[in-house]
């Protein structure tokens, strides 16, 4: 759940981190494997945090129907569904396999 | 007074590879991402006061589904905050990439850094003179900004008249948000590995070390990239 002391933080990283960019960093002196590597951090960070957030519960692995419902996401994603239609497909079927008591 | 031909100049530069088809996929590409986000934020018990709040102040979905998916799964808030920084540590890169094109001014550019997406900065780059690239990095960043913003805050109050919708598989929407929004990079022959390296990192080191530490560790998974052709990459939102 976010709160205003998360969406501050969060908001004055994000801005820090873009102006460092626009006024402090001349690209002239970023070698390209640098570039490269700050490029690639997202992808590895976000996959992380998927795995996590799919995988366990604080800070235990677990396997559960949100394992099901992130796996119909990634069908969906592969078949160029819209992040509207991936998201309703996730909460859709962890919901029902939840349900079901599997 | 500004007239009516002027701001379609703003929206639409003329003689430059910036097209009507762009500007539309753009802006109704970020008005559902922000609808989507935003609905996701507020069912979960986000006030939609606070989410209205971070559209404008954070501008960009992956620092806070991060910190929802991690705080979701029980981390703390720090980590969760943590990974949000790192999420948007390739805006800094892309700010710098155009900045010197945009404008001389430190002022204007520390603005015009807070706009600073994946789209605008690649569409701004394809120009060849740098006064062509500021006139689509402004077009595109309006065509990004204002769809997202009204998409955002339309979510946030809509998000709030679904009522409790915790039954209903909330936890997996965000890992599954995140997971579509990374999509096209996993196609990517020189980046999948990297993703699943840091997903397996991840989860290996979950139980033996504290909280915030495994992204942490996932995260020089990047650094396989040091070694590898550049190559123009699809980016996340």
């Amino acid at each position: 759940m976010l709160t205003w002391s998360v969406v501050l933080a969060l908001a004055f990283g994000v801005y820090a981190q873009r102006a460092i960019g626009a006024v402090l960093i001349d690209t002239e002196r970023v070698s390209d494997g640098l570039a490269r590597v700050l490029s690639a951090l997202p992808l590895a960070i976000i996959t992380a945090v998927v795995a996590l957030a799919t995988f366990s519960t604080d800070g235990q692995l677990e396997l559960d129907a949100r394992a099901w419902g992130v796996a119909a996401a990634a069908v969906s994603a592969w078949r160029r569904l819209p992040m509207f239609a991936t998201v309703i497909i996730a909460a859709a079927v962890t919901a029902s396999i939840r349900a079901a008591g599997l | 007074m500004v007239k009516a031909k002027q701001l379609v100049e703003w929206a639409l530069p003329s003689d430059t590879l910036f097209s009507r088809g762009e500007a539309l996929t753009l802006g109704f590409a970020y008005f559902t991402i922000g609808f989507t986000v935003a609905v996701l934020h507020v069912t979960e018990g986000t006030s939609p006061l606070v989410m209205i709040g971070s559209v404008f102040l954070v501008n960009s979905v992956t620092p806070t589904l991060a910190f929802a998916a991690v705080t979701a799964a029980g981390g703390s808030t720090m980590s969760g905050i943590f990974s949000g920084w790192l999420v948007s540590s390739r805006f800094g890169l892309f700010a710098a990439a155009i900045a010197p094109r945009l404008w001389p001014s430190r002022a204007k550019r520390a603005v015009a850094a807070h706009a600073a997406f994946d789209p605008n900065v690649a569409m701004a780059q394809r120009e060849t003179a740098d006064s062509d690239a500021r006139r689509v990095y402004v077009a595109a960043s309006i065509w990004l900004c204002i769809p997202w913003w009204i998409g955002g805050s339309l979510g946030a109050v809509i998000g709030d008249r679904l009522g409790d919708a915790n039954a209903l598989g909330l936890d997996a929407v965000f890992p599954a948000a995140l997971l579509a929004i990374i999509w096209p990079q996993l196609a990517n022959r020189e980046l999948l590995p990297i993703a699943l390296i840091a997903a397996i990192v991840a989860l290996a080191l979950l139980e033996p070390s504290p909280g915030g530490v495994p992204v942490l560790v996932a995260a020089c998974a990047a650094l396989l990239a040091i070694r590898q052709p550049a190559e123009p990459v699809e980016a996340p939102i």
